[in-house]
């Protein structure tokens, strides 16, 4: 009997150890899920927007967006004021004395020329290579070392090829520091949204002395590889208002409070807990069982009925929402004021976002397979976007109180830009299009293939569009779903007629939208070519003025959504969050959506400034 | 039983060649590229090609051996041989920061988690995945063993037909629509216990039980049909006779030989357990190994992939062998 206990008290003494070894975190001051784990820390290798988010929480750059001000306002961070010469095209950014990376030694302004030599190296690839080529010169240097790795062979000189390049990066781009506190950048051309592209993460700068230790000369190939490793909380140092206390991988991430962070003042927690729940139900489900304040991206199946929920709530107060609009009052305070609600229906908060839900036209004159492509004719592409019901997409299948939309830039989301009005739903016009262009009740047209990723209801959209392709326009439509990756490389190859798409813009500014139809850029999935709009864009680099450069991208949209559309929007995005709107403070509903976790506040938790945030009160009816 | 460990401990290098083999080319096969991102800005083409180079993506017996040289621990006795490493060390060390870490055994990156090794992977949630699985095949013998034992006790009672239906449930319903309504119970509607995460007993509890009852479905079945079929055989009989009370026949007499196919069970339990349980760290958010299992394939992260089945298959050998010796050990009669 011994002999047959012995393999489980064996199996117990294992567990037992194992359970020693793994203690559990104290309790953070604040507790906040994010959209699963990020995929990197490394600053320049950045590109979604939750591995964005934890970037701004522990790293922080020249400027800041103010999220909760008024909109498209710039702040002060590690530089403390800044000049732009009579060109436009040189900033001068003076550091402030006591910004200090997490061990207590001072930010240089050559921590941010390694950081952006980082992003400009092929080496590195960056997703935002083509942000940073707008620095002077900054094109140049990166074609010059790629041309270089291309012509290395083994036995090359990679350690000379390093040097050369470093020497040829300070001759050849535009960026100096004549002294550790003063920052000069030189841009190519004048870039009105410059200061917009410093907040974002992907320009803050890395500790020099950690990061280079990570990146090898590699003999055989003459590449620089960069190692993983410094972002783990044992070496990472960071300059941002938390410094990361430990990251266990799919698990938690802990952020404590950076003790030389220069102003101290803006933070209300002392610890942050980032709890990593990947599956989207369990997330919600852990919000109502308590201790999280705050989840961010809610995509549970259900969340059109946790949408409802709120949207009965709303209903019951309407008398008091409506009066509180009309005083200009932002929404995340109405939500703060509205009476506490006992089924917690309050705790759901919609936002519209900076992003939009679209269709893109394979605008190739061929397929890949050899057969005529259709939508090579803009009239063809016409013709399929004014026969597609938006309102019943967004009112039927998503129910999450999108707008349908009729332009790739979400209306209202930018200071000084007037949208174009885009095209109608317009079933009639849709038919004669399609017959001057030579496919009369859609005779001729070969079968028309949507393609689409299986999750995240793509397939109800895309049994929608086929439904009204098909009774509209007498097209016969094929679903045709595909795993991600055979998705992706469909799509970028140009294996494909009709394929979702969806893209979130980065900057305050039009172009982060419309750059992705110029010709050859990197993310025209749609192989889109147009000298007319290649030209105005163009143009629009060239302009100084803000409002006549604004009513040039104008123009560029227009050719994009009314006149060639090589994408067909349909909505633009609504966010989901839960937490209590009357414990936590600091959300921000600007459309922009980037929610600067380390400013938030829970009230009343004897930390921080434990006072509500007011947004500016604004006259009713100003933006989205 | 010295010459059967050697000689399975022998083996298992050639097995793990042929399944590393195997897995590179079915996960080579997969179409796509593992650089590609799902949504969203995508790498310029220089750049992507670059990337390829780095990781010998470019070319399979490149990346065959480059990754077999990195595995083996080869590249790391040629770094150290050729000064390479302290190089590196002494530039780190004037710098003041501490050199970056080295694996004997280096399984690669994980191609899309960028900041970490498949190694750190591996070590991060290899633990989780064993503890839970200890913590379930324990739930599910003690379970499945009181249930067996007091069906067969009294075949064809009320109690004896309650613990078969159970055991049919158990098998039957598949672990996401348990977890589910467990999570839905007792944290939401009870608010007892947590939703999501790791690290103390009480978050154990729920994904365990999940994983287990399954698995004390099974032995209570097994138990029970072994105690029924010893409790006819003639040395009961004779213990009934010797005036051995109820409670000592069954569980000193008929419970020990019916417990050998139990025990027989528990290696492939104890390796479906550790490395089965994707569905259930999925709904319970537990950090284990099984998620990267099948995420590393829809992401084709190659190393990752690899990585995670070569420890997998190492652990179902080992685990087997364990219960091979432990089953000489225990009935020296089994040759």
């Amino acid at each position: 009997m011994a002999r047959l206990l012995a393999p489980i008290v064996a199996l117990i003494l294992g567990l037992a150890l194992i359970l020693a070894s793994d203690r559990p975190l104290p309790k953070a001051d604040f507790t906040f899920v994010n959209h699963g784990d990020v995929s990197t820390l490394d600053l320049q290798k950045m590109s979604w927007l939750q591995d964005l988010r934890i970037g701004r929480i522990l790293f922080e750059g020249l400027v800041r967006n103010d999220m909760l001000g008024e909109r498209g306002t710039i702040k002060p961070a590690v530089a403390e004021r800044w000049e732009l010469s009579a060109d436009h095209r040189t900033y001068t950014f003076h550091l402030r004395a006591n910004a200090e990376w997490s061990n207590g030694e001072p930010v240089r302004a050559g921590d941010f020329i390694f950081a952006w030599r980082r992003a400009l190296l092929p080496d590195t690839a960056s997703d935002y290579a083509a942000q940073f080529q707008l620095i002077q010169g900054g094109r140049e240097f990166f074609d010059w070392r790629s041309r270089r790795l291309d012509e290395f062979k083994p036995g090359d000189d990679a350690a000379g090829l390093w040097r050369q390049t470093q020497a040829k990066f300070t001759e050849m781009v535009g960026l100096s520091a004549p002294d550790d506190r003063t920052l000069i950048v030189t841009l190519r051309r004048p870039v009105p949204y410059f200061l917009d592209l410093c907040a974002n993460a992907v320009f803050f700068p890395v500790y020099p002395p950690l990061v280079s230790q990570y990146d090898t000369v590699d003999p055989t190939t003459g590449r620089i590889t960069s190692r993983s490793g410094w972002t783990r909380a044992e070496t990472i140092v960071c300059d941002g208002p938390f410094t990361l206390a430990s990251w266990r991988f799919k698990r938690d991430m802990r952020f404590v409070r950076n003790p030389h962070y220069w102003d101290p003042g803006r933070i209300n927690f002392d610890s942050m807990n980032c709890l990593c729940i990947e599956d989207i139900s369990a997330q919600v489900m852990a919000f109502r069982s308590g201790g999280i304040d705050f989840l961010t991206d809610v995509s549970a199946p259900y969340r059109p009925d946790l949408l409802e929920g709120r949207l009965q709530f709303d209903r019951e107060h309407q008398r008091q929402i409506d009066e509180m609009r009309a005083q200009g009052l932002d929404q995340t305070t109405i939500e703060r004021l509205l009476p506490p609600d006992p089924n917690h229906r309050d705790t759901v908060h919609a936002f519209h976002t900076f992003g939009t839900y679209f269709y893109s036209f394979n605008c190739l004159p061929r397929l890949l397979d050899g057969r005529e492509n259709p939508f090579a004719d803009p009239r063809v592409r016409r013709a399929f976007a004014m026969a597609v019901d938006k309102q019943r997409i967004t009112d039927q299948v998503r129910r999450l109180g999108e707008h349908p939309s009729a332009t790739l830039i979400p209306q209202g989301s930018i200071p000084g830009y007037h949208s174009p009005n885009g095209l109608r739903h317009d079933p009639v016009a849709a038919r004669d299009l399609l017959a001057a262009a030579g496919y009369p009740g859609g005779r001729g047209l070969p079968t028309i293939q949507i393609l689409y990723t299986r999750d995240a209801g793509h397939e109800f959209i895309a049994q929608s569009i086929k439904k009204d392709w098909e009774e509209t326009l007498g097209a016969s439509v094929q679903l045709a779903q595909r795993e991600i990756k055979v998705f992706r490389n469909d799509v970028r190859s140009g294996n494909y007629m009709v394929s979702r798409g969806s893209w979130y813009g980065d900057y305050g500014d039009p172009t982060t939208f419309l750059d992705i139809n110029r010709t050859g850029d990197g993310n025209n999935d749609r192989k889109y070519s147009s000298k007319q709009f290649d030209d105005l864009m163009a143009a629009s680099d060239a302009e100084t003025d803000p409002a006549r450069r604004m009513a040039i991208l104008e123009d560029a949209e227009r050719i994009i959504v009314e006149q060639d559309l090589p994408i067909l929007p349909i909505f633009r995005y609504v966010q989901l969050y839960m937490y209590d709107p009357h414990r936590l403070t600091g959300i921000t509903s600007d459309p922009r959506q980037e929610q600067e976790v380390q400013e938030l506040d829970l009230l009343g938790d004897g930390k921080g400034a434990d006072k509500p945030h007011e947004r500016p009160a604004r006259p009713p009816g100003g933006g989205a | 039983m010295i010459s059967l460990i050697l000689r399975r401990l022998m083996q298992l290098p050639l097995i793990l060649l042929v399944i590393y083999t195997l897995t590179l080319t079915l996960a080579w096969a997969i179409p796509g590229s593992p650089l590609d991102k799902p949504e969203g800005r995508q790498p310029p083409p220089e750049v992507r090609e670059a990337m390829l180079r780095q990781y010998d993506l470019h070319s399979f017996p490149r990346f065959y051996f480059s990754y077999l040289s990195n595995a083996l621990g080869v590249r790391y006795v040629s770094d150290s041989i050729s000064g390479r490493a302290r190089e590196r060390e002494e530039k780190a060390r004037a710098a003041g920061q501490a050199p970056p870490r080295r694996f004997v055994f280096d399984l690669g990156p994980s191609l899309q988690y960028e900041d970490w090794r498949v190694n750190d992977i591996v070590a991060a949630s290899l633990p989780v995945s064993v503890s839970l699985g200890i913590v379930a095949v324990v739930l599910a013998t003690l379970i499945g063993v009181g249930a067996g034992v007091v069906g067969a006790a009294r075949p064809g009672s009320i109690l004896d037909l309650a613990t078969l239906s159970v055991a049919l449930v158990g098998v039957s319903l598949p672990s996401f629509v348990v977890g589910t309504a467990l999570l839905v119970v007792f944290p939401v509607w009870l608010g007892v216990g947590t939703v999501g995460g790791w690290g103390t007993v009480g978050k154990m509890v729920l994904p365990a039980i999940t994983l287990a009852l399954p698995l004390a479905a099974y032995i209570a079945r097994l138990t029970r049909m072994g105690m029924v079929e010893h409790l006819r055989a003639d040395f009961i009989r004779t213990a009934r006779a010797k005036g051995a009370s109820e409670a000592s026949v069954l569980l000193r007499h008929a419970l020990k030989p019916a417990f050998l196919p139990v025990l027989s069970f528990l290696g492939p339990a104890c390796a479906m357990a550790m490395t089965g349980s994707f569905v259930v760290e999925k709904v319970f958010s537990v950090p284990g190994m099984g998620q990267h299992f099948v995420n590393a394939v829809l992401n084709k992260d190659l190393f990752l992939i690899i990585g995670v089945v070569l420890i997998y298959a190492s652990m179902l050998v080992l685990l087997n062998l364990a219960v091979d010796v432990l089953y000489r050990w225990i009935d020296p009669r089994t040759e």
